[in-house]
Parts: structure tokens; sequence; C-alpha cells
């Protein structure tokens, strides 16, 4: 009898598990399947299985393009968010000072309206003769992915033992030297967590470039879907294929960094 | 979270000693607060200018006080957009909680399977907003979607999802709930991996039941995550204006336009910057009155929460 409960139990939890699953992975799934079917094909299972969609669009420049932009504005926004952020954050979390209180802020800043604030910044970018350019797009993305990654690294400094900080200045170190041979060593996963985190942010957006790059030239990845999805109207293979590139560099990072990005963003360790 | 301790004892002959302790952290977050204030502050405070301000048609600049605000207000249209904004909103976050609840309950239970499914559940939050908009459309299309197809043959006859002013707002809310519920879900798990075990099985020994364990234990326990996950997730619904752009550009008429895809549409597209900034205050006025939220439940007794 109890046997039987649990075993009925563990099929439930084994159905929840699925189900959700189901729901998330439908799109998906549904997404991959179109693009390695031939068109117009409605069939679950498609009647077979071709390359055309890939190799139709590995044949145009502007994919290429498309995704060297975006390639560069991810890694940019990389390269000016970790530093920046990193002693920031260790300002944040090790220093004592007048308006430390206020690093609050960069908790709060994240819930501003990206949006409301791009058509000001369009202006101003106009008048440093950044509009139209990467640059504008790299400072734009850095500045939105800023508060929240300083503010994961604070709380991955304040996770780790200042004793051994302590240790190291009391021996004589300077501050700016045990900054970077012991404790920017020691929250290697945070780091981790932030690149990732940046990356899959500014690969993925799309308002930025949008408002701040209307040059074909300068398109990103999402740019560069959108106008497909305008003037490929319902050819569902090449624009699925479309998506699927754009999904893969996002997807690689997360199946890689799971655990730590997780463990990161969230200040938690998952078992 | 560990109280933070400053290290007060640095050496000397070194670059502290050159520049100052004092000023040490301050440079230390100088170029982080010099980004902040000059592309986010800075162009909120112009923002707040430019809604005050009228563009004629000579290209002539004037000030116009709240006239911008007492256009827009009188119109239906936005009276329209600001109904799309909160359908979307509010449609979002009652789908998004109990399914959320679910699945942290699942990741975070001693089940062998969890790693594996948090690691699925987590895809549309990874997933380019515009690259879920696509597989989305691909899903209704009336020719080969699976949806479509479904909706198609119960009806009886060819349904455009996105055509129909209705069932195009409830799409887009669905689709919007895919993204949004996996980053609730996270942080439901971490608060409930952080309810000590004996608090549920002092719980069982009174005789609670499963139901009663949900909404007397983890239910209060978890409600300051929860809080923060939602006022997330309701900022990024509400400034969301490109996947709406990508499904149905706001129509049919003005069905699914919001108030963020109005004002994508009127800076972007129509280049009507005196409107835009007006809708981009309200959604900022709107923000900072979650933000006054949120620094409440935080601030009380919620100080462990990320």
């Amino acid at each position: 009898m109890k046997h039987a409960t649990r075993t009925l139990q563990r099929g439930l939890v084994w159905l929840a598990f699925l189900g959700i699953a189901a729901f998330v992975l439908l799109p998906l799934l549904w997404g991959l399947r179109t693009s390695f079917a031939p068109d117009l094909d409605n069939k679950v299972i498609p009647s077979f299985l071709t390359l055309k969609n890939y190799s139709e669009l590995l044949s145009r420049p502007e994919i290429l393009l498309y995704s060297r932009n975006s390639l560069v504005i991810s890694l940019c926004t990389i390269i000016v968010v970790l530093p920046v952020g990193l002693i920031g954050a260790y300002a944040l979390a090790r220093f004592q000072f007048v308006g430390k209180n206020l690093g609050f802020v960069f908790m709060i800043i994240p819930l501003l309206p990206a949006i409301a604030v791009l058509v000001p910044l369009v202006a101003y970018m106009n008048r440093l003769h950044l509009y139209n350019s990467l640059v504008a797009v790299i400072l734009v993305n850095s500045v939105f992915n800023l508060p929240f990654a300083t503010w994961m690294l604070r709380n991955f400094i304040l996770a780790n033992p200042i004793s051994i900080e302590e240790a190291a200045l009391i021996d004589g170190c300077s501050r700016v030297r045990m900054l970077f041979t012991i404790a920017i060593p020691m929250m290697t996963p945070g780091i981790v967590a932030v690149v990732v985190y940046t990356f899959i942010n500014s690969w993925n957006a799309l308002i930025y470039s949008f408002a701040l790059t209307p040059s074909p030239t300068l398109r990103v990845m999402p740019q560069g879907i959108l106008a497909f999805m305008g003037s490929w109207g319902t050819q569902w293979g090449g624009i699925t294929a479309v998506g699927m590139l754009a999904l893969l560099p996002p997807l690689l990072l997360f199946l890689i960094f799971q655990r730590t990005f997780v463990a990161g963003l969230f200040g938690y360790q998952l078992k | 979270m560990p109280s933070t301790r400053g290290i007060e004892k640095a050496p000397a002959g070194t670059f502290e000693t050159i520049v100052g302790k004092r000023s040490l952290p301050y440079i230390f977050l100088g170029p982080a607060l010099a980004l902040i204030l000059f592309l986010l502050v800075a162009p909120v405070v112009q923002g707040v200018f430019m809604s005050f301000l009228a563009t004629r048609g000579n290209g002539a600049v004037d000030w116009v006080g709240l006239d911008n605000y007492r256009i827009l207000f009188r119109e239906s249209r936005f009276a329209s957009n600001l109904r799309s904004s909160l359908f979307y909103l509010a449609g979002n976050l009652v789908l998004s909680a109990p399914l959320a609840y679910a699945a942290a309950a699942l990741i975070t239970g001693k089940h062998r399977q969890a790693e594996y499914f948090r690691g699925i559940f987590l895809l549309p939050w990874i997933t380019a907003p515009i690259v879920s908009t696509l597989l989305f459309r691909a899903l209704v299309d009336p020719q080969i979607g699976p949806l479509g197809i479904l909706i198609s043959r119960l009806s009886g006859r060819q349904v455009l999802i996105l055509g129909h002013p209705v069932w195009a707002l409830v799409f887009v809310t669905v689709h919007s709930f895919w993204r949004s519920f996996p980053f609730v879900m996270l942080f439901l798990s971490a608060g409930m991996s952080m309810i000590p075990r004996e608090v549920y099985e002092s719980a069982m020994v009174d005789g609670a039941g499963r139901w009663k364990r949900f909404t007397r234990l983890t239910l209060p326990l978890t409600s300051n995550q929860l809080a923060i996950a939602l006022l997330q997730i309701t900022v990024w619904t509400l400034y969301d204006a490109e996947t709406i752009y990508a499904f149905t550009n706001g129509g049919p008429g003005y069905a699914t336009e919001t108030l963020a895809v109005r004002l994508f549409k009127s800076a972007f597209i129509n280049f009507d910057l005196n409107t835009s900034a007006v809708i981009g205050i309200i959604l900022i006025s709107l923000s900072i009155v979650f933000m006054a939220v949120y620094m409440r439940l935080v601030g009380s007794g919620g100080g462990d929460a990320q």
C-alpha cells in the first residue's frame, strides 16, 4: 500500500516535470524542426530533413556581418563592465566611506526603463558624434548591465572571508596588489557569472541598436532577424534557422556555465 | 548577508599613500558612477525637459509646459495603450506566479532529475526576445504552425490569432509569461532552499497536509522573493516594446499597442520625440512607484533577499 502511493507520487512528480518541460520546449523544438524541414511541410515529423535553410543562410554575407557586429558589441561590453564593475564592487563591499549607503542605488537602477532613456540618449550620442557607431551601442549596453553586475560582484566579495585579505595587508601587501593577487582570484565564479550574464544580455539586445545604429552595415543579429521577419513573410524554414543560429552562442555559454551562472546570479549555492 | 568590516590598516609607500587613503573608494567607484551619471541620469533629466517642449513644423522648438501631457491624456488611443499595458502586465503576473511556484518546488525538491530540468526550465530566460517572438509566430502560423492548425481545425475556419484584437493580446501575453516564469522560479527556488527542513518536519508532525504546508509555510516564507521577482518582471513587461512590435506592430488597430510599443513607434519610426519623451516620463514615474515598493519590501526585514 505504502509502496503503491510512493510510486504514484513519483509518477505525479515526473508528470509535473515533463508537463512544464513540454510547455517550455514546444516553441523551441518546433522552431528546430521547422529549420530542418522542407517548406510548407506541416507534419509533426517532416517527410525528410534538409540543410537547405542553413546553407542558404550561411551563403548570405550579411549573416556573417551581423554576427560579427553582435560579437564585437558583446565582447567590448564585457571589457567595459567587468573591470569597472569589479573595482566598484570592491569599494562597495570592503571600504567604509561617506555615501556608502547609496550603493543601494546599484540595485535600483536596473528598474529604470531603458526604452524611456533611449530618446534623449540618441540626442546625446549625436552631440558626442557617436550616433550610428558601435561604440554608442557598447556604451549603452555597458551602462545597462553595469549596475546589476556591480551588485552581483559586491555580494560575491562579501561572501569571501575578509580575514585572508586582512592577513595579506598586515604582511605588507598593498591594497591594490592584494586586490589583484588575492581578492579577484578568489571570486572567479562571480566573474564567470558576470561575463556570461553580460554576454547573453548584450547578444540578445535589440532596442539599443535599433535606436542608435540605423546603418545596415552596423546591424546586430536581433536587428537582422527583425528585418528578415518583415521581408521574408512566412518563409518559416529560413526564419527559424536564423533564430536557431542566434540562440546558439547564449545556449552554449549557458550549458557550459549553468551552475556557476545561476549560483552567481542569486548568490546562493545550488546542490 | 555578512556585515561589512572595513580594513583600516594599510601599509605605507604604495599607491594609496600617493592618492590618499580616503579618496580610494571614490576612485574605485568613479568609473561606474561616471558612466551611470552621464548615460543614465543625464538622459532622464533631459527626457523630462523634452517632454515640456514641442517641435513646430518649421523645426522651431517651443516650451509648451504640460500641453503634451494634456493632449495625450485626452486621447482615446492613450487610454487604449494604458489598458493594453495593464492587461499585458496583469496577465503575465497572474500566469507566472503559480507556474513559477510549481516549477520552483520541483527543482528545489530532492528529485534526482531536478538539475537537468532546471536547465530546461531556464531556456526561455536566455532566449533573445526577438528569437522567442519568431518561434511563437511560427507556432500560430495558420499554414504550418501546430497551434494555428489546431485552432483552425477546432473552429472549422482559418483563424489568424495575431489578427484578432483579443486573441492577439492574449497570445502576446502568453509569450511574455513563457519568458518570465523561469526568472520568478529561480528567485522562489532561492527562497525555498533557505527554509530549514525542520520547519516542514515539525509541521508534518502536527499533521499539516501538503496544501496547508504550502499556504502556511512556503508562501509566507518566500513572499519577499516573490515580491522582488514579480517587481522585476513588472518592470520588464511594462517596458517591453520589441516583442509586441515584432508580433503585431501594435495591431490590429491599437489592440496590442502598449505604452512601450507606442513609445517605440513614436520615437524610432515616426520620430515624434516630444510625445515619446512624455510616454517615457510616464513609464519612469510608474517605475519610481515600483521602486518605492521594492525599497520598502527589501527594507522591512527582507534584507537577506538579494
